[in-house]
């Protein structure tokens, strides 16, 4: 009997404890929540990881900002990746969604009800464009900083061994690719093994010809009174097209990477090289006085700044502590030192109020000095296509499709086929 | 006749067999049969992942998908690539487990190094092939130096040159799995087979077609119809090596649904490729496995 009870028991025993486990596997441990020594909550920060935004300087920052908003202490959830949003996704599905979101597009989760917008108030006493993240007249990012996307990045050594100047219309772009050319030197470097960096070109050039004659292109997009498949905006992609006919890009571009891509430019192997401002943290120190910039060029010489207000993090509307949450967002948010590791490593433009860059204490290249004038200059700011955060940002996976495009014009001449499969890409992204 | 006691520890090992059995089971139903079916509920429904609730629509995903031209180009290559590596990847398994079935501790060796890709993660894998092919890469700087090519080949920036590339790692990667099931067939052929063989003056050629070729039939059936399935449902090494890219011409099924899903926020739509992806692994395996059982019985 007593091998019998103790077989049972110990069996008995295997079941519930697995049970309790799935139980405890199946239950939402995030929302469960917690609270800190301090009898404060718990909150958990989705994160992630860059080059520049390290483990370390993640563990710093929060550090900091715990010690301003007292009571709080954040859990860190690292993304496994930089798509963010597709983690915090399904960190929702499984009932898990954290409670602050860094660098997030709010758009995707302000329909649902997710996100609680800050307030108005706070926002418009710190920052130099305070509706530059906006979603329907709300704020539910920060806009901490700015990039522009892109920006031409060029070798001057190898534009004056080519006799060629920094040009400011697309006739003069076109021109100087052509005589870097013939000099032996490749124009263009693009790491397109990366769908994002193979988009570049695309993002300037629609962001510039199309957004820069009708601001509004985006939003009556999503009204559907304009097209991909319209004029102009295959007048633009066809610039792209014309790059890669001509053989401006690097040879086998789409099989470069994006690390290779910066390896090879800062290494001098093209004179070009089209790329968001973040680039700018990756300029060699040596190669300072070597590297210039200058705004993708347009059609009559216009300055149109392709822009992307960026922000820190957007906080739940289910946070356990939607007041302790702001405190910390709020802290981290205005805090100089995250604003000098974006700056110095990330090439972001900061967009604090009452502060210029010196008060940052950065060391930064002459590349960033020059480019940041494009911030504060007045000149025709745009939305970078696929970039925004705010009422332009696109639907759904349409930046992946947008990327496939640039990909495929690099294979195709059908550049209004390829506009086409975007509208069709738009109506499955929007249903 | 058992005495009373051996009964008892009998009926009480019987029952712990039956708790563990309990627990399997339990474990299946939650984690498999469960997310099956409530896939399929969710596969007639508009329901997306930010928002609690959703409405019932029929055969609406299903109806969608019929003309979803992005979902067709997937489908056509996950199912070309299925072929594809399956059949390099048995004829690279047998023909290594041909050469590594000795005895000699060299060739055991040789045998764990031929297991390590299916070891290795597919996201490592992808990694380390991306480095590879590359413009820069190692294949590229060792063809140039060896004067073979002049300029680099784009191994994964041209779509039909970047769908055979996905198409040689993933073999390289399931070569690793077919190896070993290969390996344990051949090393259960009695060597009395091969000696009738050779008095019946059976040439090695011969031999192989006759004995190991037929003795290796069920193993067949199994690698084909595991290497089948495995390539049906690849996410990792393709989204980490080519993300799809370019121009989505590698991208799998199974990528399609994770962007429809977490991208584009339609769960329901998702759900329903899901299912139809799971009836057609199912379909593709269960014919391909009749097939070769079948021909394991002509053989």
């Amino acid at each position: 009997m007593f091998r019998r009870s103790a077989a049972f028991r110990r069996g008995a025993a295997t079941v519930g404890a697995a049970g309790l486990l799935l139980i405890a596997a199946c239950s939402n441990s995030a929302s469960s929540g917690g609270s800190s020594a301090g009898g404060g909550a718990t909150l958990t920060y989705l994160t992630f990881n860059t080059p520049s935004l390290t483990p370390a300087f993640w563990k710093d920052s929060i550090a900091r900002a715990e010690q301003k908003a007292p009571g709080v202490t954040i859990k860190q959830v690292v993304a496994p990746s930089t798509d963010r949003d597709s983690y915090a996704k399904q960190l929702q599905a499984s009932g898990q969604f954290p409670d602050l979101l860094q660098s997030i597009t709010p758009s995707q989760y302000t329909e649902a009800g997710l996100l609680a917008p800050y307030d108005q108030s706070w926002i418009d006493a710190n920052f130099l464009l305070p509706q530059g993240n906006a979603i329907k007249g709300k704020v539910y990012i920060p806009p901490t900083n700015s990039q522009i996307i892109p920006l031409v990045f060029y070798n001057k050594s190898l534009f004056t061994r080519a006799g060629v100047q920094p040009p400011t219309t697309w006739a003069q772009f076109l021109q100087a690719n052509a005589k870097l050319k013939a000099a032996g030197i490749t124009p263009m470097e693009l790491g397109g093994n990366d769908p994002f960096a193979a988009a570049m070109p695309l993002t300037g050039a629609l962001s510039a010809d199309v957004l820069g004659k009708n601001p509004k292109w985006l939003q009556q997009r999503y009204a559907g009174t304009v097209k991909f498949t319209d004029a102009d905006v295959v007048a633009a992609a066809g610039k792209m097209r014309t790059l890669v006919e001509k053989g401006y890009f690097e040879q086998g571009a789409l099989n470069v990477s994006y690390a290779d891509s910066i390896k090879n430019f800062n290494a001098g192997k093209a004179a070009m090289y089209p790329m968001g401002s973040w680039y700018l943290g990756s300029i060699p120190k040596d190669q300072w006085n070597n590297i210039g910039v200058f705004p993708w060029p347009t059609d009559d010489g216009s300055v149109v700044v392709p822009f992307a207000v960026g922000g820190s993090m957007a906080i739940s509307t289910k946070a356990k502590d939607v007041k302790g949450a702001t405190g910390f967002a709020q802290a981290w948010s205005l805090d100089p030192d995250n604003l000098k590791a974006l700056i110095e490593g990330d090439g972001a433009y900061p967009m604090l109020k009452n502060k210029a860059l010196k008060d940052y204490g950065v060391t930064v290249s002459p590349a960033f000095t020059d480019s940041y004038t494009y911030v504060t200059d007045t000149n025709t700011k745009v939305s970078s296509i696929g970039w925004s955060t705010n009422d332009d940002a696109l639907p759904g996976s349409l930046n992946n499709d947008f990327y496939a495009a640039a990909q495929a014009l690099f294979n195709s001449s059908d550049v209004k086929g390829q506009m086409s499969k975007l509208d069709k890409a738009w109506s499955t992204a929007t249903k | 006749m058992k005495p009373l006691s051996h009964w008892f520890r009998d009926t009480s090992q019987d029952l712990g067999l039956r708790l563990i059995a309990a627990l399997g089971l339990l474990l299946y139903l939650v984690f498999i049969v469960v997310p099956v079916f409530m896939s399929l509920r969710s596969s007639f429904t508009d329901e997306n992942p930010l928002k609690s609730g959703s409405n019932w629509i029929g055969f609406g995903n299903y109806s969608e998908m019929l003309h979803d031209s992005q979902l067709r180009t997937s489908v056509v290559f996950t199912l070309l690539l299925a072929a594809g590596v399956t059949v390099v990847a048995n004829l690279v398994g047998l023909a290594f487990a041909l050469l590594l079935d000795r005895t000699a501790l060299s060739y055991r060796v040789l045998r764990t190094v031929a297991f390590l890709p299916q070891v290795v993660s597919g996201v490592i894998v992808g990694f380390v092939w991306k480095t590879i092919l590359t413009q820069d890469g190692l294949l590229n700087t060792v063809l140039r130096s060896l004067h073979l090519v002049h300029t680099p080949v784009d191994w994964l920036g041209k779509p039909h040159l970047a769908q055979f590339s996905v198409g040689v790692v993933v073999a390289w990667v399931l070569s690793g799995f077919t190896t070993v099931v290969y390996l344990a067939a051949l090393q259960n052929i009695p060597q009395e087979l091969y000696d009738a063989g050779s008095i019946d003056g059976a040439g090695a050629a011969q031999q192989f077609r006759m004995i190991t070729l037929r003795m290796v039939a069920p193993a067949t059936t199994i690698s084909v119809t595991i290497s089948l399935i495995t390539v049906l449902k690849l996410y990792d090494v393709i989204q980490v090596l080519t993300s799809g890219g370019p121009a989505n011409a590698t991208q799998s099924t199974a990528q399609y649904i994770v962007k429809m899903a977490f991208t584009n926020d339609r769960f329901g739509y998702a759900s329903s490729i899901a299912m139809f992806l799971l009836a057609l692994s199912a379909v593709i395996a269960l014919s391909v496995t009749s097939i070769l059982r079948r021909r394991e019985v002509d053989l």
